[in-house]
């Protein structure tokens, strides 16, 4: 296992476009938090705003990136044919995924880590301009706090997991196109399917089982009682939906024709 | 439509690599023209260039008089083999060509006698993705003729063919260049060449390097050396060394003699009673023709061979 | 042209999984609009029972507001009428920020004045000067027209000659100005006139407590007093004009009459019915959004297959004029989108309806014009933005960049601008700026000036009118091709 590590961390950084999808994960994370945050005010007390959650918004703008970087991760192998080569140097397959998922994880992990900061750091400067003081009830924002800690930890960890679950389903789609298409759809169907519907059962079930949804969950500070998932609840079912992934697309691995 | 394509004077860096460095050369109709050099000497580039496909710094080619880009239907005047793995593997090889046809305005019928031309048989109709080097060299060299192009070129056409396939598409080559057609055709094996080509354009670095039919060439590279067999070697080196030759020892019992005609050898060993089992004039292999003209050549190569 | 556009078709059918892809969209757009509609339930408890009351439709076949205090008579042929709106008060019910008292206040469209009506049916064919709470006087007819005058006139006069009805405004009842004049087709000879009040409810916009924004509208109330009417001395009749019944007091309309002063006071609202309450005929096409993923996808790799195989220099090969390769498989790919979206478009939307009428939904019902840009608009929303993926794909050459760029610019800001933490003004730069903007083809309830609202983007409203934001995707479109153009032609193969 070790040197199958070795082997994927080596590939992984040599690759042309690990850098720029590692600084876009970071940028895209502060930048857009930054401008959400710019464009909202808090006006009164009762402004209603999750400052936290919208220090964070970047993420959902970020995992594109970290889509990018994961899908490529292995895709790339298999449109050049490298895979067979992968495959001939190290023949157990399971280790090797497993290797790239390690490594993979590591990396989006320190970019959404840098990311995630930047945006705590933006949200510090921005927001007590824009109406978010200690009087309208939004102290300073500091990872000191619980919540906050919470919340920005999360976000990173948010990240790493749908950097495997990219992974797990590029493995078994093995086409980049199709491999990111299917990722953005199972990411963007739930949001858009929960707005369209006026059931609140089966919006409740939806935000429960969307990966997007209730892996966001993890952001909210305020109204907890009224989310319809916990936080660390909802970063389970993105769990679950990332390890689901990467079982599926072991199992392909070793089943099919390299 | 004239069929021939002139290359005049061609550059192109990529970068701090110059790629072409003033190639000019004609490739003339009813020949079959070899384009040979080592691997670097510009070959790829001059081929894309040629078909339009990449830009040169300077320079120009036309082909029967127009440049590729200018080309109405092109496919019915040139036809081009470049990478046969260039393929959509969920294709079949016939959709390949049928969607050719169709941008050429031809039609499925023309499709059908091609790919029964080249002997892809019933696997027209399999995937592409499936299909061995050979089958899809074969498909390759259908898409070539497909437009019954007066002009042809070929990048390694010979690449991946079993010896079956390498004699018919010899003879299919030859019956194109009696047809009066131009066919250029680029290799770096030499001896693939042996036999098929007429004219051979050799490049290197960049340029031409030797620009002449195959007979010139070899009688240039044979150049008047004598080939020598003889049990008396000290003796007839001595002999003729003495006539103002140039011995060089090549075997246990032979010696190659340059500077000397074969009677002059044949007399001046029998004078001095030399006893020797054989003279004859040296021919050189296209090989050896080759490798004396890209000596100089060559970019890459490994240092123990220097 | 022909044979290139011939070769790039033939080239889009032979591949199976482009197909495949293709009837996947098409297949989500139906499945999706049908899960929605089946997950769209209404029901009204009231004293008609589970049914909900009739929405009134207008002149034109639009559903419309038409709920107001009415004291009227006859007006046989043509005639005038004059007055002067003496006030205009009103009371609003549990208003920001406590909610939790009756206070006085008028909402800026609360409304009184004159009319001539067809009749008290609702959504009769009327045309009515007013004045407002917060919009000056106004010259409105048939629920959609709206013309304005000055802010501080208080004289109206109305005139009627044959179907025309000119409406005039006085700020001291001698220099008259014109406001306007309006044709109600098909205006019989004899019809009513009369004073109304009405006052739509209080508006308040607060953050919701999961994101987005929650409006809520307070029952309001408006009191009108009138002199100088120049119908005075005949017989008045008061209508609620639209009053539910059971409804509660302070909503119910009244009539005082005393000397010269006549008090007309009630509330509702007159003018076109918005996206509340009922399901536009976009809500049938929600599918689009998913189905435009798979779209993407198979937009990108229709280019960047031909360059992962090196395949582009054999179509290079048979067409050197790059700029037309380029736009031959814009086209195909544009033509193949559009049937299958239109496909499935006429398959969803008359399924969808009928699944949401059985779940005691109201439809609004739309006029023909209006459903066939959103149908054929959302078809060509689809074909457009696979074009804008192609050229990125050929801008980009890798699938996997070419992808996702083409999602974050087209599907996500409609994603972020519908459900997320975003401000509102932030949701509707994005769907002004970015290619998502196109989505606007879609709706087909307008957003109007003259009636209060919850214009936001997460109730389905869209910044820019639907031909402005389909403009949008398509500059974006047309600029990434020429790009693209620009770039094939420079590069080498």
């Amino acid at each position: 296992m070790k040197l199958e590590l070795h082997a994927e961390w080596t590939k992984l950084r040599t690759l042309a476009g690990t850098c720029w999808a590692l600084a876009a994960i970071a940028v895209l994370t502060v930048a857009f938090g930054a401008a959400a945050g710019a464009a909202t005010t808090c006006a009164s007390a009762r402004c209603n705003h999750d400052a936290v959650k919208l220090a964070l918004t970047g993420v959902q703008v970020s995992q594109a990136a970290v889509a990018v970087l994961a899908v490529l991760a292995i895709t790339g192998e298999y449109g050049t044919g490298m895979i067979r080569a992968t495959f001939t140097a190290m023949p157990r397959r399971s280790a090797v995924l497993a290797a790239k998922a390690a490594v993979l994880a590591g990396l989006t992990l320190v970019a959404a880590v840098v990311g995630v900061l930047g945006s705590v750091l933006a949200a510090r400067l921005i927001l007590p301009g824009r109406g978010f003081t200690p009087e309208h009830g939004y102290p300073l924002l500091s990872l000191a706090d619980g919540p906050v800690l919470r919340a920005a930890a999360g976000s990173a960890l948010y990240l790493t997991l749908i950097a495997l679950l990219c992974l797990g389903v590029a493995t078994a789609v093995r086409d980049s196109a199709a491999a990111v298409g299917v990722v953005l759809g199972l990411l963007y169907l739930f949001p858009i399917l929960i707005r369209a519907i006026s059931d609140p059962g089966w919006q409740r079930l939806l935000v429960r089982i969307s990966p997007m949804n209730a892996g966001l969950a993890i952001q909210a500070t305020t109204n907890l009682d009224l989310q319809p998932i916990g936080p660390w609840a909802g970063l389970g079912v993105l769990t679950a939906w990332a390890v689901a992934a990467l079982a599926c697309g072991g199992l392909l691995l070793r089943l099919r024709d390299a | 439509m004239e069929s021939n394509i002139e290359v005049t004077g061609l550059r192109k860096r990529f970068g701090a690599v110059t790629a072409l460095d003033g190639m000019t050369f004609t490739v003339a109709a009813g020949k079959i023209t070899g384009f040979v050099g080592p691997n670097g000497a510009g070959k790829s580039t001059t081929m894309r260039v040629i078909l339009g496909l990449d830009a040169a710094d300077e320079g120009r080619v036309l082909i029967g008089g127009q440049p590729y880009r200018a080309l109405r239907r092109p496919l019915r005047h040139v036809g081009a083999l470049l990478d046969a793995a260039a393929l959509q593997p969920s294709r079949t090889g016939r959709d390949h060509l049928l969607w050719l046809a169709h941008s050429q305005g031809l039609t499925a019928k023309r499709v059908d006698a091609v790919a029964g031309q080249v002997g892809l048989g019933a696997a027209a109709r399999r995937r592409a993705g499936g299909y061995s080097l050979g089958m899809r060299q074969r498909l390759g060299i259908a898409a070539a003729l497909l437009g019954e192009p007066r002009v042809l070129l070929l990048d390694e056409p010979f690449n991946g063919l079993d010896p079956d396939g390498i004699v018919w598409i010899r003879d299919l080559l030859a019956s194109l260049a009696a047809d009066g057609r131009a066919v250029l055709v680029s290799s770096h094996l030499m001896s693939e060449l042996q036999g098929v080509a007429d004219h051979l354009v050799v490049a290197g670095r960049g340029r031409v390097v030797a620009d002449a039919s195959v007979a010139d060439l070899i009688a240039a590279a044979s150049g008047d050396r004598v080939l020598l067999r003889t049990a008396a070697r000290p003796e007839a080196m001595t002999v003729l060394a003495e006539a103002g030759a140039t011995v060089a020892v090549t075997g246990r019992d032979t010696l190659t003699v340059a500077g000397l005609a074969a009677e002059r050898v044949v007399a001046l060993l029998t004078a001095h009673a030399v006893p020797f089992a054989e003279v004859a004039g040296h021919r050189a292999t296209l090989e050896e023709a080759y490798m004396e003209l890209t000596r100089d050549a060559v970019e890459f190569r490994a240092d123990g061979a220097r | 042209m022909t044979g290139l556009l011939r070769a790039e078709w033939t080239k889009f059918r032979t591949v199976r999984g482009w197909v495949l892809g293709m009837v996947l969209a098409a297949l989500i757009i139906v499945l999706l609009g049908v899960f929605t509609a089946a997950n769209n339930y209404s029901s009204c408890e009231g004293p008609d029972g589970d049914d909900c009351p009739a929405v009134p439709l207008g002149p034109d076949g639009s559903a419309v507001n038409d709920r107001f205090s009415f004291a009227h008579q006859v007006l046989d042929g043509d005639g005038e009428v004059t007055v002067r709106v003496a006030s205009l008060t009103g009371t609003i019910t549990y208003p920001p920020p406590d909610h939790d008292k009756i206070v006085p206040g008028v909402v800026p469209w609360a409304k009184a004045g004159i009319m001539i009506k067809e009749s008290v049916r609702q959504g009769s064919a009327y045309a009515a000067m007013m004045v407002t709470g917060g919009h000056g006087t106004r010259l409105q007819h048939n629920f959609d027209g709206d013309a304005a005058g000055s802010p501080g006139a208080s004289w109206l006069r109305l005139t009627r000659a044959g179907d025309t009805i000119t409406g005039a405004e006085s700020a001291d009842g001698v220099r008259w100005t014109t406001v306007g004049t309006v044709r109600l087709a098909g205006l019989p000879p004899i019809v009513r006139v009369g004073l109304f009040a009405a006052s739509p409810c209080d508006l308040t916009v607060t953050q919701g407590d999961l994101g987005g924004t929650i409006g809520k509208c307070r029952l309001a109330r408006a009191v009108a007093a009138f002199d100088h009417v120049s119908l005075a001395g005949n017989p008045w009749t008061h209508d609620d004009v639209g009053a539910m019944r059971g409804a509660p007091a302070l909503s119910q309309g009244a009539f005082r009459e005393s000397g010269d002063t006549f008090t007309v006071s009630g509330s509702g609202d007159i003018g076109p019915y918005g996206l509340e309450g009922g399901q536009p005929v976009e809500r049938t096409l929600s599918g689009a959004y998913t189905g435009l993923i798979v779209v993407i996808v198979v937009a990108v790799m229709f280019i960047t297959a031909e360059y992962r195989r090196g395949m582009i220099r054999t179509t290079l090969l048979a067409s050197p004029r790059r700029g037309r390769v380029l736009v031959a498989k814009a086209l195909v790919l544009g033509a193949v989108t559009f049937v299958t979206a239109l496909i499935a478009a006429l398959v969803a939307v008359p399924l969808c309806r009928r699944i949401l009428r059985g779940n005691g939904n109201y439809l609004l019902p739309v006029s023909t014009a209006t459903e066939l840009r959103v149908v054929l608009g959302t078809a060509a929303l689809l074909a457009v933005a696979a074009v804008l993926a192609l050229a990125v794909g050929a801008l980009f050459r890798r699938s996997a960049a070419a992808v996702i760029t083409a999602i974050t610019v087209i599907v996500l800001p409609h994603v972020l601008a519908t459900a997320s933490v975003l401000p509102v003004e932030l949701s509707q730069w994005l769907l002004r700026l970015t290619p998502a903007a196109g989505f606007a083809i879609q709706q087909s309830v307008p957003e109007y000036p003259q009636v209060t609202g919850h214009y936001v983007p997460q109730m389905g409203y869209y910044p820019l009118p639907p031909w402005g934001g389909f403009g949008v995707l398509c500059g974006y479109a047309a600029l990434a091709l020429g790009l693209a153009v620009v770039q094939l032609r420079r590069r080498d193969a």
